[in-house]
């Protein structure tokens, strides 16, 4: 066992940070490292531990996104409209009652309902597709790279510009409608009326089916070859190699593709704002649309900030749950 | 071993060719048939768009001319680049440093911080666009430090919003990593920046593009944000493109012809920087060092 | 070896950096200075809509302007474009917040009352007025949407964009129709003598955000409702008069027949593409900013500007409390933002802007009315084709001056949104309308009791 010379000086020293409860990271002390003549190899390294990395990403994340959530929260309280937008710090004090509107009086409730849903069902229909693509694209091909950056093209192209082509695309009398009119197909309306739930999820699925597609692709990556040799070796048919072997490698960034996915159409807002428009058809009413009208269109911020952290609570919690339930923060190499 | 040896890339093939054929197939016509769409409606005439007309009726090639008029393109695609390859390099490289650290060591508060990681991601947008102006006004008018305006309004907000996501990524994919190689170099007497920048991120470089990616497009596709952080200078494509779509009271028809040329012309730096850094997608681990 | 990494992380950052400065924000300058105006060294900050029709000209202008204003003042102009209304609302609502950005906005009539009630503008005293070229060179019409009262204007009418209708020539005279009619009803019985095969009497947007209320309001007010009585503080939404400006809306597509089936889900862009491939005889609620499409279309020189019908459905002549509105104040007024440290200046430039020079020379580029009276007056002379909205501009009516507005605007294209699929099925039953109805008063209601 040689001894470490330590060329630089390292993080935290040997002993435990003692850091405050809750997710800021922990404070690693930059300073000299304790030289010891015989390094004791602990479990996990909790000597010689870097926590000074963690800080840059910390700190922004801490100043450019908690700080100005606590001010939305802080916002919730406050009776704020345009009246009392110039001086909003003297706005009145309201407490719940912003709370108690969202949840009773407006539509808060139903857009959730429709967001949720509508995120769910996007993200576990775009999870085949994209794990097929990146399974089709394993190998090397003529024209692979090619295709591999044609297939990125509907998630590169920015969100109102999908909106208003398949707006477009979908209008009573547009390319979509006389084709199937051609075909005998009768629809009826795509963007308003209940089919227009649909339509914001397939149009959601074609944008969107990229982004798996990436994730998994990576993920595939670290597959060695001798996985691959030894499927091989065994016999095994492409199917159950599929099934057995290689799937349970991309349950990590298939998992991740899922959630992220979820958060990301629940929370999108440009697609069905551009899409539908406002004031938005009852049944594409989803959350995001619905705080921003709140918000700047009706003025109403105080009631806006309400809105979204009540969604953000109902959506976080049932997230956690599943979280724990999947052990998907745990960091346990399952694997290997 | 059998008498015929098959080729490395029949043993890595994941599907059986006529599958893997219709697949992609399949995949191709859905996404470049609407982007075919856009393709004509870019040099058709907007009455005809409007109609609802697939096919052009003429030919109006001069709207890949007329775009870098109408809007100042030009300025909009420069300072989308300049912020978002900023953001994507910063964002990535900090999501190694962060997930490594998260990954490889233990201490307190470290659940609660990757759960929190997980958490901000499912803040909306909408919440966020009056704090952070007021965030960046106060430091203004405290510190005197003029942010708004500037490109790094943006880059800050950017680099931020993107850093959960991307540390997720890299968590997700160094977990993957075999901490053998790891291991080796510490015995060898090496520091954790050394590990780091030596042996983690070359190894990781298909998490790191798909960090810096998404990074990249999280910038690239924001509307939002941009349109009150920013001034015409440092104005982005993004916001730019927004004058095309924007519906006028009135009857003027919106500048399809010129939109869909325009977000052609967006689209192409993003599929262009992919194309370069497709061979670091590829490579996965290579052995040796370690076996 | 470190030591080199190092070295190019922080070159590489530094080069980021570099990048990054680029251009520091903008933002007016200097003191306020008090007596004559100099501004000298300084920048006044315009936020203006974004002419996506003439953008060269556009471009142009603002250089034009800024170096007109230098002469005269020694200040330069710079000018910030948003894309839509939503845009600039959300840019005000910023500004407002943080307490800085533009000096002057560009702003549309009924965004006016959303600017007066964030108490952010400033409101225009006799001196002001005066530092603007005096109340009274402007066209009286355009002022009404200025302030709630004379007493606190903070709108200086910069454009006018009145609404009006648009017929095809040809398809008149065919059918032997002189002109189009002057009341809903007679219109609509037009309408319908002009429909066969595949052309229509009339191309509505139904989908439309902006269109619809529009229609609604100005039925309403040709029955003497307002949609919002400011006085008593009530909403007059479930009325007879509007229920009746719904049915008639409505009505053209279910019962006369006189509005193509696909019109459930155009928007105004579609309507006006429908009336530019010859396909529908009239085309109501456009302003002239719908020259320049049908000026490059098939219907070029084939059509003609009317003014909209002002006596309300049901009626042969206007009821005497109705009102005779043809067209909602439409246009844009120029307000100052009280934070602006440049405010002398910023009412120099509008003087400017609003002189008779400046304001024919903007309507022979961009096709906007003038609001300077003088200036009115020169380009009526001679030009046919907009003489109708000239006239149109004279019948305007403000719509109310109130805070809630934005909401009640809402509330009235929801009632059209919410009832597309029943439109498409075929009919609107009268307990479905009366319903959203109600939903639309309630909105608007709690939205008038927040008011201040």
């Amino acid at each position: 066992m040689s001894n470490p010379t330590l060329a630089a000086p390292e993080g935290a020293t040997g002993h435990e940070s003692g850091s405050p409860a809750g997710n800021t990271p922990a404070g690693g002390r930059p300073g000299r490292n304790v030289q010891h003549a015989t390094p004791r190899r602990k479990r996990k390294y909790e000597r010689n531990r870097p926590l000074w990395m963690l800080l840059p990403g910390g700190i922004l994340m801490l100043v450019i996104i908690v700080v100005p959530l606590i001010v939305a929260a802080i916002m919730s309280t406050l009776d704020l409209d345009q009246y009392t937008l110039q001086s909003w710090l003297q706005a009145p004090f309201i407490g719940l009652q912003n709370y108690v509107e969202a949840i009773v009086s407006s539509s808060l409730l139903r857009s959730i309902g429709i967001s949720v849903s509508f995120a769910l069902i996007a993200a576990v229909v775009t999870m085949p597709i994209g794990l097929a693509a990146v399974l089709a694209t394993q190998n090397k091909f003529r024209g692979r790279a090619l295709v591999r950056s044609l297939f990125l093209i509907p998630y590169v192209l920015p969100a109102f510009v999908v909106g208003t082509l398949w707006r477009t695309m979908l209008q009573p009398g547009g390319v979509v409608d006389s084709t199937l009119g051609a075909m005998g197909i009768h629809t009826g309306l795509f963007l308003n009326g209940p089919l227009s739930y649909w339509s914001l999820i397939v149009v959601q699925i074609w944008t969107s089916w990229p982004f798996f597609y990436l994730l998994v692709l990576a993920g595939l990556q670290s597959v060695d070859h001798e996985v691959h040799e030894a499927a091989a070796i065994d016999g095994a048919t492409w199917w159950i190699k599929l099934r057995s072997v290689i799937l349970p490698y991309l349950r990590g960034p298939i998992l991740l593709a899922l959630i992220i996915a979820f958060l990301h159409n629940i929370n999108a807002f440009t697609l069905p704002f551009v899409l539908f428009g406002v004031p938005a058809p009852q049944d594409v009413d989803v959350l995001p649309v619905l705080t921003y009208v709140t918000s700047f269109q009706s003025f109403r911020f105080g009631l806006s900030a309400a809105m979204a952290i009540c969604s953000l609570v109902l959506i976080a919690i049932p997230l956690f749950i599943y979280l724990r339930a999947v052990k998907l923060d745990s960091g346990e190499e399952e694997q290997r | 071993m059998t008498a015929v040896k098959p080729s490395s890339a029949d043993i890595t093939r994941l599907l059986p060719r006529p599958l893997l054929v219709a697949v992609i197939v399949v995949l191709l016509v859905i996404v470049l048939g609407p982007v075919l769409y856009m393709l004509f409606a870019s040099i058709n005439s907007d009455v005809a768009v409007a109609g609802g007309a697939f096919f052009p009726t003429e030919l109006h090639l001069d709207n890949y001319l007329k775009v870098w008029t109408t809007v100042d393109l030009g300025t909009g695609l420069m300072n989308s680049v300049i912020v978002c390859v900023a953001v994507a390099i910063v964002c990535a490289f900090l999501a190694v440093a962060t997930a490594y650290v998260l990954v490889r060591y233990d201490f307190r508060g470290r659940l609660s911080f990757l759960r929190g990681l997980l958490g901000l991601q499912s803040i909306p947008g909408t919440l966020m666009l009056l704090p952070v102006f007021v965030l960046f006004s106060s430091t203004a008018s405290l510190l005197g430090v003029q942010i708004i305006g500037t490109r790094w309004a943006v880059f800050i907000t950017y680099l931020t919003f993107a850093l959960p996501f991307s540390t997720w990524v890299m968590v997700t994919y160094l977990r993957g990593l075999p901490k053998a190689l790891e291991e080796a170099a510490r015995i060898d007497g090496a520091s954790s920046w050394r590990i780091l920048t030596r042996i983690v991120v070359p190894l990781s470089w298909p998490g790191i593009v798909v960090s810096g990616i998404f990074a990249f497009l999280l910038g690239w596709n924001d509307v939002l944000f941009a349109s009150v952080l920013t001034n015409p200078e440092t104005r982005t494509a993004a916001v730019a493109l927004q004058v095309f779509g924007a519906t006028q009271e009135g009857g003027a028809i919106p500048l399809y012809g010129q939109m869909m040329a325009a977000s052609l012309i967006c689209a192409v730096p993003v599929v262009a920087l992919y194309l370069v850094f497709q061979r670091y997608l590829v490579g996965g681990l290579t052995s040796g060092g370690v076996k | 070896m470190r030591s080199r990494i190092a070295l190019g992380a922080v070159a590489g950052l530094a080069v980021i950096g570099l990048a990054l400065s680029g251009c520091s924000s903008s933002g007016s300058t200097g003191s306020s200075t008090s007596g004559k105006v100099d501004g000298k060294g300084k920048t006044l900050d315009v936020m203006i809509a974004a002419n996506s029709l003439y953008p060269t000209e556009q471009q142009q202008w603002f250089k034009d302007v800024s170096a007109q204003f230098q002469k005269e003042t020694g200040a330069t102009v710079k000018f910030e474009t948003f894309a839509s209304a939503n845009d600039e609302l959300t840019k005000i609502q910023t500004s407002v917040l943080s307490g800085q950005g533009p000096d002057i906005y560009d702003l549309g009539t009924t965004f006016t009352p959303t600017a007066y009630s964030t108490g952010a503008f400033v409101k225009l005293t006799d001196d002001d007025w005066k530092k603007v070229g005096g109340r009274d060179r402007f066209v009286p019409a355009t002022l009404g949407i200025s302030g709630p009262d004379e007493k606190n204007e903070v709108g200086i009418p910069f454009l006018s964009r009145p609404f009006v209708m648009a017929y095809n020539k040809d398809l008149l005279k065919a059918a032997g129709i002189d002109k189009p009619a002057d009341t809903w009803d007679g219109l609509a019985d037009q309408a319908k003598k002009l429909t066969s095969g595949d052309v229509h009497g009339m191309a509505v947007a139904y989908a439309d955000s902006f269109d619809p209320w529009k229609f609604v309001w100005a039925m309403a007010m040709q029955q003497g409702n307002t949609i919002l009585d400011l006085k008593s503080k009530k909403a007059t939404i479930d009325d007879d008069a509007v229920k009746k400006a719904y049915e008639t809306y409505f009505g053209w597509l279910t019962d006369d027949k006189v509005v193509d089936p696909a019109a459930i889900g155009w928007k105004n862009a579609n309507a006006v593409a429908a009336f530019a491939d010859g396909k529908a005889a009239f085309l109501p609620m456009v302003s002239s900013s719908s020259q320049v499409s049908l000026d490059k279309s098939s219907v070029a020189g084939k059509y003609g500007y009317a003014v909209m019908p002002t006596i309300p459905p049901g009626e042969t002549k206007l009821p005497s409390d109705g009102k005779a509105a043809a067209t909602i104040i439409s246009g844009d007024n120029m307000v100052v933002a009280k934070y602006s440290k440049n405010q002398d200046l910023a009412f120099a430039l509008v003087k400017m802007l609003t002189s008779t020079d400046n304001q024919v020379k903007y309507t022979k580029t961009f096709g906007d009315l003038p609001t300077n009276a003088d200036a009115a007056k020169q380009i009526e002379s001679g030009n046919e084709l907009i003489a109708p909205i000239l006239d149109a501009g004279t019948k305007a009516y403000g719509t109310p001056f109130s805070g809630a507005w934005g909401d009640t605007q809402l509330a009235l294209v929801n009632v059209v949104v919410q009832s597309i699929p029943s439109l498409s099925n075929g009919s609107v039953s009268s307990s479905d309308l009366e319903a959203k109805l109600k939903t639309a008063q309630d909105t608007a209601q709690s939205s008038l009791n927040k008011a201040k």
